[in-house]
């Protein structure tokens, strides 16, 4: 859809989609299997070769200084094969955005311009969690102009494989948070176990606890809450892209598995009530779509209230492909059930998904709290 | 007010009283002690909870990705300890006797706590009331003391289902689509016996039980009237387990491929063989392997929707755990009015899952439901109070007799009116979808208010969900039970009404 618009993002929706072909879709049960089995360096390595990693890093950063659009393109092609790549390319981008948004370029170019490989190119995050909802529980000392963070963290994304991660810490005796950059390697990081999870196995997380590690501070002091809104603002058009392809990739095989499968005769596709199943999801996938296209050219335009058309696309699209995806295991029957098939990962990638960024019924009370503002 | 005639003449008119309203009807007529019976075995299902599978739950889930190869042999064991195994088999067959109906609420219980290992136990059930749907007295007696010995020695004893074959699922529930499907599963009758080929998949608990209750056809061409009920045991010859499936959740309860290549199987070892049924007043062959299936669907879709039910629970009680203990905004979860009305709303779920669970087991205590017989107060309290030697030795000993085998076809099969069946088995499949319909709502939901905290394993939420899913697909598929609901109970009143030919 979105290449229809911007013809100029073929090339991206090109080597995305050959890209999940080639790389994702053979081996997505095993490479499902992380922590229990091991984990796909080799395909990490290749998207960050590809420039995957870096779709909306600047250029002069060592990306590719692409928009949201082509963000979303990435994503959705990703997704509707294996939306664990997507979890790592949205992650990372996210916390770039946010060094982005508070002025670190320099600091971020500093960081790519170090890195020797992929995961040290990675930026971990905890993106399943608002801090202004949450709270935060790391605390920053400052001393002879250097912040050292103390304390846990939970659930930061990415954090047992990247050089760095980007964590929220109050700095003592202040109200509001501020957004800090780790370097993992240092020696007060201590690690979790990958933490098991429902969904997008390929895309771990771990708890952290730091103690007295130095960090530099990103931005201002307690500006925190202002840059995760600014970056989550642009970035719910890529979680409505992930879950659109998670929807299209199970709409895809509930189709051709409906064109196999006999039942009283003849193929199931041919029964009207499951042709009704697969009509819902047709309809869905078409609106998301839709959707993604319209959001992603919002923000990219700056278009009047393009936050809330994004924050609205993530929100709808990850609530539909919840109930797609339960459908789309429904048409496979027990063997949608089965992890010989994508259905089952698919749906628990659906709700995974819809966890990003936070408590989805407070992202859709904060939709009307901008609105008032 | 309205003469009789008239009366009956709108109590029949849709809804019919008689299938609308199971519980009014129903519950004066069960036994007092069904009550105490009950709050027993609820109270006894909490304490194996707490004990048993509240413990287990989270780690054994794990050790099955860790260990693909992991078979259930400790729960199992644990079950067979605490005699769930041999619970709800009537005394007449030496079991406990404990209440039918009541297993339910038991499968509510468990299944707040782990839907799979709640299947670990009650898969057999589904075992047994396939082989009990035979009313191969004989048999069933000869299976279920086995069971009984397997309680006692710490040997357990197991029964399941063989029916799911690779090319037919939801067509070997139905006699009306088997015949049009693809069923491979061949019985050849032979001099004594009958001699099986074919594979079986998805058969819960296989590699862990003892007795299977196979299904296969005599004549592959039209399977709806050559249906073989054939009792296997583990370690016969010709008959293997294949691989046991990779499932996305109830992953403690393995789900197994049985191989039959050249099986021999004796003839005492057979359940039924529709070929051989005698004459029915009211129905033909086909429609006597429809009533066996139906008498088994009637209670095990019933029992899924407690299944169901239980897991609505279960994450409702998850969700309200969190909420209670977890500060958003800078203030407790709870106190959000909106996290109030989401609770409320779940809880709503549970409680609409369980009365309609209820109300299908209402309809099978009614005449013509399954439990009927065995709550007749005299025959209830008999078997409750009577020793158990003293059944054995005055019951027993006529299971083999002529007459014994007529008067039970006369009680279950000719005396199960086509109404009563429909009741029964479409109330089951209400139960079964709208059930299982609430469980995957309440786990979507509880996971949507615990955001990160519910994709963590060790929270046991997202666990919920994806143990949830599975309810909506075995036992019928819920599109399959919602045609069956079309069929059983609305398509009667529109003599133009077709179903599963468009």
């Amino acid at each position: 859809m979105l290449t229809t618009t911007k013809q100029e993002l073929k090339s991206f929706e090109d080597l995305a989609r050959s890209f999940a072909a080639k790389e994702l879709a053979a081996n997505r049960e095993e490479h499902d299997r992380y922590p229990f089995g091991p984990f796909f360096d080799d395909v990490l390595a290749r998207a960050y070769e590809v420039g995957l990693l870096g779709a909306t890093l600047p250029e002069d950063c060592g990306g590719i200084g692409q928009g949201i659009s082509a963000l979303c393109v990435i994503l959705e092609h990703i997704s509707a094969v294996d939306a664990s790549l997507g979890g790592i390319i949205f992650t990372n981008a996210f916390a770039q955005e946010i060094l982005l948004t508070a002025g670190g370029k320099e600091l971020l170019a500093g960081v790519m311009d170090k890195a020797a490989d992929a995961p040290s190119a990675l930026i971990a995050f905890p993106a399943f969690a608002n801090p202004s909802e949450t709270g935060v529980s790391l605390e920053a000392a400052k001393a002879n102009h250097v912040h050292r963070l103390s304390g846990g963290i939970d659930y930061v994304v990415l954090g047992g494989l990247a050089g760095h991660a980007l964590v929220p810490a109050r700095i003592k005796g202040q109200k509001n948070y501020s957004f800090f950059l780790v370097d993992l390697v240092h020696q007060g990081v201590a690690k979790s176990r990958p933490i098991f999870s429902l969904g997008l196995h390929a895309c771990p997380a771990v708890d952290l606890t730091l103690a007295g590690v130095e960090a530099k501070l990103i931005g201002k002091e307690g500006e925190g809450a202002q840059y995760f809104n600014q970056a989550a603002d642009r970035m719910h058009a890529a979680v409505a892209a992930i879950a659109c392809g998670i929807m299209k990739g199970s709409f895809q095989e509930a189709l051709d598995y409906s064109r196999q499968r006999f039942q009283g005769g003849r193929e199931i596709i041919n029964w009207s009530g499951l042709r009704m199943i697969l009509g819902q999801m047709a309809v869905q996938v078409k609106i998301a779509e839709m959707v993604v296209s319209e959001a992603a050219l919002a923000v990219e335009n700056q278009e009047p209230q393009w936050n809330l058309c994004s924050r609205a696309a993530a929100l709808h699209l990850s609530e539909l492909a919840c109930k797609l995806t339960t459908d789309g295991i429904q048409c496979l029957g027990g063997n949608g059930y089965m992890k010989d098939y994508g259905q089952e990962k698919r749906f628990r990638d659906a709700k995974h998904v819809q966890a990003f960024l936070g408590l989805a019924p407070m992202r859709k009370l904060s939709v009307i709290r901008d609105m008032l503002s | 007010m309205v003469k009789p005639k008239e009366d009956e003449f709108l109590l029949e008119r849709e809804p019919r009283f008689e299938d609308s309203f199971c519980s009014i009807q129903a519950i004066p007529q069960i036994p007092k002690l069904h009550l105490k019976e009950t709050k027993k075995l609820v109270s006894y299902a909490r304490r194996f909870n707490d004990e048993v599978v509240r413990p287990l739950a989270l780690k054994t889930d794990l050790k099955t990705f860790q260990d693909p190869d992991y078979l259930p042999w400790d729960i199992v064991e644990k079950a067979n300890q605490w005699g769930f195994y041999t619970m709800f088999i009537p005394k007449l067959f030496g079991g406990q006797g404990w209440s039918l109906p009541a297993h339910a609420y038991v499968i509510e219980e468990l299944s707040s706590a782990c839907v799979g290992i709640a299947n670990v136990i009650f898969v057999h059930y589904l075992g047994f009331v396939t082989i009990l749907a035979s009313w191969n007295l004989p048999l069933i007696n000869k299976i279920c003391r086995e069971v009984a010995a397997g309680q006692r020695t710490g040997n357990p004893c197991l029964l399941t289902l063989a029916i799911t074959e690779p090319g037919a699922g939801t067509d070997v529930e139905e006699v009306e689509l088997v015949d049009r499907g693809k069923v491979t599963c061949y019985a050849e009758k032979v001099k004594g016996g009958y001699v099986v080929n074919g594979t079986k998949i998805f058969i819960s608990m296989g590699h862990v039980s003892t007795w299977h209750a196979l299904i296969a056809y005599a004549d592959l061409k039209k399977p709806s009237e050559n249906t073989v009920m054939l009792a296997v045991k583990t370690g016969m010859k010709g008959f293997s387990f294949g691989k046991h499936e990779n499932k996305m959740g109830q992953r403690a309860c393995c789900a197994s491929e049985l191989v039959f290549q050249d099986c021999f199987v004796p003839d005492e070892y057979v359940l039924g063989d529709s070929r051989y049924f005698p004459n029915s007043q009211i129905r033909a062959t086909g429609d006597l392997v429809n009533q066996i299936i139906h008498y088994v669907v009637e209670v095990t879709r019933a029992s899924v929707g407690a299944f169901g039910t239980g897991v609505a629970r279960g994450a409702y009680e998850r969700a309200l755990k969190f909420a209670s203990e977890t500060e958003v905004e800078g203030k407790l979860l709870i106190n959000h009015e909106w996290t109030q009305i989401m609770l409320a709303e779940m809880y709503k779920n549970v409680i609409a899952g369980r009365l309609t669970y209820n109300e299908a087991n209402y309809s099978n205590s009614l005449r013509g439901g399954i439990f009927h017989f065995l709550q007749i107060k005299p025959l209830y309290y008999y078997l409750k109070f009577i020793p158990q030697p003293i059944i054995d030795m005055f019951f027993v000993p006529f299971y083999k007799l002529k007459i014994t085998n007529w008067l039970i076809r006369q009680i279950f099969v000719e005396g199960q009116s086509m109404e009563a069946q429909k009741r029964c088995s479409g109330w089951s499949s209400i139960a079964k979808f709208f059930g299982t319909d609430m469980g995957m709502k309440n786990s979507q939901m509880a996971l949507e208010m615990m955001g990160q905290a519910g994709l963590r394993h060790e929270n046991g939420a997202e666990k919920i969900l994806r143990d949830s899913k599975l309810l909506q697909i075995y036992e019928g598929t819920n599109q399959l039970n919602r045609l069956n609901l079309f069929n059983c109970l609305i398509a009667r009143g529109v003599p133009q009404a077709r179903v599963f030919d468009e």
